[in-house]
């Protein structure tokens, strides 16, 4: 018989910490006391473990539609939601009972079976990849030895599910938008998965909470050991950070969704819940990737400076999640929508190499600093980052990328 | 029955549904639909001998899953690119009417 | 034993409809979940490296591969209809009904020893890594150098586009490609 990893009679102490963990202890020392078979108090803590993710998640999604629209609006000068409540604040409570109360139209021509499925398949991953994420230092929801691949694995679960969104909806819109989608999310995964290599093989393990715990510690005194404050690290953060842009489908690589473009892509046939269902994958994908980022190069759940470990851990990480978030509110304030031409250049041809670059640059800093030459690592680390960045750079703009366009107008 | 005997009729089953893909459909494309469902039963094999057989620290039953998986990703990304080429040239996937060898 | 039971089944049916829906998309999108479901057998049993590679690589690239071929070449379901004649099915049957005969009878013949109940036997993260560098190094440079020769193939086939090419400037009268 397995042995199930149940908790004990006794209840764990409450510190500040353990906090998000409550709800789980609570749900197995009342199972556990009530008597039921350990089977159900095992059950019992995977639901209420699955129940603080997701209510967490869900919570940060709706104060985040309501904080980007406010923050788009205050970057293009205007004002943004504030009639629904102080500030706006009950704006996202609007929007879900909108979203509700719609009429669920599903075109004549579309495979209602399909249609059904597509939204529900878009939600499901993203809730699967906040489940790896180590939030706290003690909290992890699902610890699992692979938990990068699974991160991974779940990531493209979401393009089959575009893909059956886009088909079944039986229109040309849809059809475009999906082949666009789903072309931009497969171009840009293989920089993703390169860039996040460097840290595996600098780490040696796929395990998410390996991955953190090594960036532990400080140089110095005072810089922290994170990933990101190496060469190698600063250069694979760069290309995971655009690559995530990409593959959340965020401008400016928002081709798929850009109104002015295709009307709204795959998601044109779609109305009320199902709608709001891919809203929700979509930013729950924006929380996942940014949170994989953070955990990759920004030391996770690591505090800053040395002496600010009287703070909990979970709440430097959703300080730098929200920093993260911000980063692409901003930007997406900030560029112009990318061409499709652009796009796919960009990644194979400039992406793709310079991510390539980064992983012999992490083997070799690990192999100097290992065998203690650790001024060394960053002189020969350095130009080989930046010597093919710039000649990468040149040698796309002038040569690689499309050129610009004359356009001739009737006179 | 064992573990092992039902994973091997699994793949016994999966593999003739495969080639019967591969003998009956028309489109190029649905014939590496078969292609692929038997390369995966044979993958299935590979791991319940790995699972249920003797006891191997060789790991050589993933392994050569691994290989096997990534090799046939590589065929059904050369196959799709044949097939797309031709479709370029005569607007058709269906294979019973590509029978003649000057284009 | 009772995940596979379940899972046997389910990948049976799915991989048939895989075989035998006229609709190619439907057909692709059967593979799909045919490819998830066996990937979940992998899970299943304990090869927890192999399960994830199988859902990356198959459902996350091959089977997206399909789909989208599906999509450029847009098949009509006539052709799929004409497949289901009496005479090619019969033709189909008589070639696999014996490979199948075969493989059961084997199956039956060779009578597989009865496992001892053993837990998975260990295959961790840092055992996969020893074997593919040191034992089977060579075969993972040729898979790399075989898949870099299968990018740069399939670049060059697409290449023989017709439309723009990226050296021209747009003229207003020609269309972009989706």
């Amino acid at each position: 018989m397995i042995s199930l990893p149940v908790q004990t009679a006794s209840f764990p102490p409450v510190t500040l910490e353990n906090l998000p963990l409550l709800p789980k202890n609570l749900v197995e020392f009342l199972l556990g006391w009530v008597g039921a078979p350990e089977w159900l108090v095992y059950a019992g803590g995977i639901v209420a473990t699955a129940g603080t993710v997701v209510g967490v998640f869900l919570s940060a999604f709706a104060l985040l539609s309501l904080v980007e629209r406010k923050t788009l609006a205050r970057i293009q000068n205007r004002l943004g939601p504030n009639r629904a409540g102080w500030f706006g604040i009950f704006q996202p409570v609007a929007d879900g009972i909108k979203m509700l109360t719609k009429e669920d139209i599903v075109p004549a021509k579309a495979e209602w079976l399909l249609h059904l499925a597509a939204p529900v398949l878009i939600v499901v991953p993203p809730i699967l990849a906040l489940g790896v994420i180590p939030y706290g230092c003690e909290w992890t929801p699902v610890p699992l030895e692979l938990g990068l691949l699974f991160f991974f694995a779940t990531g493209t679960l979401t393009e089959i599910a575009v893909f059956m969104a886009g088909w079944a909806s039986g229109s040309k819109f849809p059809m475009l938008g999906a082949m666009r989608a789903i072309s931009q999310m497969v171009s840009y995964e293989l920089p993703l998965v390169i860039s996040a290599l460097g840290v595996i093989m600098v780490t040696g393990s796929l395990s998410l909470p390996d991955i953190v715990g090594k960036q532990g510690g400080y140089h110095l005194g005072f810089i922290p050991a994170w990933n990101l404050f190496t060469p190698w690290g600063l250069s694979a953060g760069i290309i995971f950070y655009i690559a995530s842009i990409a593959e959340a489908n965020r401008c400016p690589f928002d081709l798929p969704e850009g109104e002015s473009e295709i009307v709204a892509g795959h998601m044109t046939e779609y109305s009320g819940f199902k709608y709001a269902l891919f809203f929700m994958g979509e930013y729950l994908g924006l929380f996942a990737i940014a949170g994989l980022g953070i955990t990759l190069f920004l030391g996770g759940w690591q505090a800053p400076l040395p002496g600010l470990g009287f703070v909990p851990s979970w709440i430097w990480f959703f300080a730098k999640l929200a920093v993260v978030i911000m980063s692409y509110l901003w930007i997406r304030g900030t560029f112009p929508r990318v061409r499709i031409d652009q796009l796919m250049r960009f990644a194979w041809l400039c992406m793709i190499p310079m991510a390539l670059v980064t992983i012999p640059a992490a083997g070799i800093w690990t192999l100097l600093r290992a065998n203690g030459h650790g001024l060394f690592a960053w002189l020969v680390t350095v130009p080989l980052l930046v010597f093919p960045w710039i000649v990468l750079t040149i040698v796309y703009n002038r040569c690689l990328a499309p050129a610009t366009r004359k356009y001739t107008f009737a006179e | 029955m064992t573990p092992l005997a039902t994973l091997l009729t699994l793949s016994s089953v999966l593999f003739s549904l495969g080639l019967l893909a591969v003998l009956t459909r028309r489109n190029a494309i649905l014939i590496l639909v078969g292609i692929e469902l038997m390369l995966n039963a044979a993958n299935i094999n590979f791991i319940a001998f790995w699972r249920y057989g003797p006891p191997d620290p060789d790991l050589t039953g993933p392994m050569f899953v691994l290989f096997s998986i990534a090799i046939a990703a590589a065929e059904a990304a050369v196959g799709l690119a044949i097939i797309l080429m031709v479709f370029r040239h005569t607007r058709s996937t269906d294979l019973n009417r590509l029978d003649s060898l000057h284009g | 034993m009772l995940p596979l039971l379940i899972l046997s089944p389910l990948i049976l049916l799915a991989a048939l409809g895989a075989v035998w829906k006229a609709r190619p998309v439907h057909a692709a999108l059967l593979l799909a979940l045919t490819l998830a479901l066996i990937a979940l057998l992998y899970l299943a049993i304990g090869a927890y490296f192999i399960g994830l590679v199988q859902f990356m690589v198959y459902v996350g690239a091959v089977a997206i591969l399909i789909v989208f071929s599906l999509l450029i070449t847009r098949p009509g379901d006539e052709a799929e209809e004409i497949s289901r004649r009496p005479s090619s099915l019969l033709t189909g049957l008589i070639c696999t009904v014996p490979v199948l005969a075969v493989l059961f009878i084997s199956l039956i013949r060779a009578n597989p020893p009865e496992p001892a109940a053993s837990d998975a036997p260990s295959a961790t993260l840092q055992q996969f890594g020893e074997k593919l560098f040191t034992t089977h190094a060579p075969v993972v440079i040729t898979v790399g150098v075989l898949l870099t020769a299968v990018l740069i193939g399939a670049a060059l086939f697409a290449r023989g586009v017709q439309g723009i090419s990226s050296s021209e400037p747009f003229e207003s009268g020609k269309s972009l490609p989706p």
